[in-house]
């Protein structure tokens, strides 16, 4: 008879396939993953304590340094809090470059994450394919804001710089290069045998395991929980008529489709934003003032919540940011982990959850 | 210097997470309604709770709050669901125990407002154990 041996396995805080460092330790009986645990603090910037005392004109840019793959949402989020404490508005057109810009923030956030899936499931092809198609969405980042990470674009009141038609032109001619080159990439995955092999039934996250993680994003939409989208809230994206992309099954392989599905959405809702743009200010005025919010948005990871409080100079007295990583690192922990049946899924799984490292030790 | 730096004390780390802001409000109001220190909450959870966990209490209890409702009421009133499931201080042979007793309290005549107060004492009682 086959002896059964129980295992305590770490894997990181240094592993090939995580882009940050955090050590998994799984406690295993043969290959069989019978529970894990996550240990952090190899990178904890306590940012927060940073900001405090700071005047938001420092703070801003501190907030899109939490982390470098979705700075825009925690500017947008950070800026968007501010102008909810101070009830400053923002005009139209300054409302709709800010969803373009989220919208190429989320796709570059997508894609990366995606390629980082099939590297670990040793399909670097697509990986490789992927990461090319990113410096698409990059570039037109860049070519909007002036930088690829850590733009700085949303400021109280509107937007840094208005879109010039000939960047729209621009912009839609990308657009549709990375749509045709996503539905081929789209197919490859979805039609992989072997892809399917090691991502089909695999890590499943339940509904009620991920309501009681609070897991949120792609991650939680791939388990049929598409009310857990933020984007439904925003003022700008119900104006667009923004529907959720949400799937059943809560396997690997559904996160990594919800999360090309969403691309494709958010090609779509740029294309809307382009259309429905009329010549207009892009900046409207405003000063921010004493107050006190919680205020949440979409990040590409899911919802990312600030808690701020400001005096009368516009100077954070308290903030508390929480971002979706540690809820879904946590969800993929304790129950996507929990009866994997083999260690070799353990990476792919972690990674299949699109876990921010930076994010989580903000 | 001996041991592996992956195997180091966790203790300051954990606490550092416990006391910011979101977690110090969520960790009082828990010790709170428990009748237990904050500082004894705290160590239980330093003790009990991986670092990813902890991280993730506020929303957690965020989840089980919303949740809250769909138990029997007295189980929802002394928070089984919230204690075991959410915020996972107790384990769930433990809390059937005290909403027992708290059960045979109300049985015996004491107030059922009473009744869960003491239970929640016991649960209390648990974690300063």
């Amino acid at each position: 008879m086959k002896k059964t041996v129980d295992v305590s396995i770490p894997i990181g805080p240094v592993h090939p396939c995580f882009k940050e460092p955090a050590r998994v330790k799984c406690e295993t009986r043969g290959e069989y993953v019978l529970s894990a645990e996550c240990e952090l603090g190899y990178m904890k910037k306590g940012i927060e304590l940073i900001m405090r005392g700071r005047p938001w004109q420092e703070v801003m840019f501190l907030a899109e340094r939490i982390c470098g793959i979705c700075s825009v949402i925690h500017n947008m989020v950070f800026i968007e809090a501010l102008e909810k404490i101070s009830d400053i508005p923002v005009p139209e057109r300054g409302a709709l470059l800010r969803v373009i810009v989220n919208e190429l923030d989320r796709m570059q956030s997508h894609i990366l994450a995606n390629f980082s899936y099939c590297y670990t499931i040793e399909h670097e092809t697509l990986g490789m394919y992927l990461l090319d198609i990113r410096e698409s969405a990059m570039d037109e980042l860049e070519r909007i804001t002036g930088a690829r990470v850590t733009c700085a674009y949303i400021v109280p009141g509107g937007v840094r710089f208005d879109l010039r038609d000939e960047d729209a032109v621009h912009l839609r001619a990308s657009l549709d290069i990375i749509e045709r080159d996503m539905k081929r990439y789209i197919r490859m995955f979805e039609g992989g045998p072997l892809i399917a092999l090691r991502s089909k039934d695999v890590g499943v996250l339940t509904k009620e395991s991920a309501k009681e993680a609070h897991a949120v994003g792609p991650t939680a939409r791939a388990s049929g929980m598409p009310e857990t989208d933020m984007r439904l809230h925003h003022p700008t994206y119900q104006k667009l008529n923004f529907k959720p992309v949400f799937r059943t099954e809560g396997d690997n392989f559904a996160r990594i489709m919800v999360r090309f599905e969403e691309i494709m959405q958010s090609i779509d809702l740029i294309r809307r934003c382009l259309d429905m743009l009329r010549p207009g200010p892009i900046r409207g005025g405003g000063i921010p003032s004493a107050g006190e919010t919680v205020y949440r948005g979409e990040a590409p990871r899911g919802e990312l919540s600030y808690y701020l409080k400001t005096d009368d100079a516009g100077r954070i007295v308290d903030i508390s940011v929480q971002t979706p990583s540690i809820m879904n690192i946590e969800a993929c922990t304790h129950y996507m982990l929990k009866g994997v049946a083999s260690l070799a899924d353990v990476p792919s799984t972690f990674i299949s959850a699109d876990p921010c490292i930076a994010c989580t030790e903000r | 210097m001996s041991g592996y730096l992956y195997e180091k004390d966790l203790v300051a780390m954990k606490y550092a997470i416990l006391i910011s802001t979101r977690h110090d409000r969520l960790v009082r109001e828990i010790a709170g309604d428990l009748g237990i220190s904050p500082q004894n909450l705290r160590r239980y959870m330093i003790e009990r709770f991986d670092m990813i966990l902890m991280e993730n209490l506020p929303a957690r209890y965020e989840a089980g709050k919303a949740e809250t409702g769909n138990d029997a009421p007295l189980a929802d009133a002394l928070g089984r669901v919230m204690y075991t499931r959410y915020i996972p201080l107790l384990e769930r042979e433990n809390m059937n125990s005290i909403l027992g007793q708290v059960r045979e309290m109300i049985a015996n005549g004491t107030p059922q407002e009473e009744a869960v107060s003491r239970g929640k004492r016991m649960i209390g009682e648990e974690i300063r154990r």
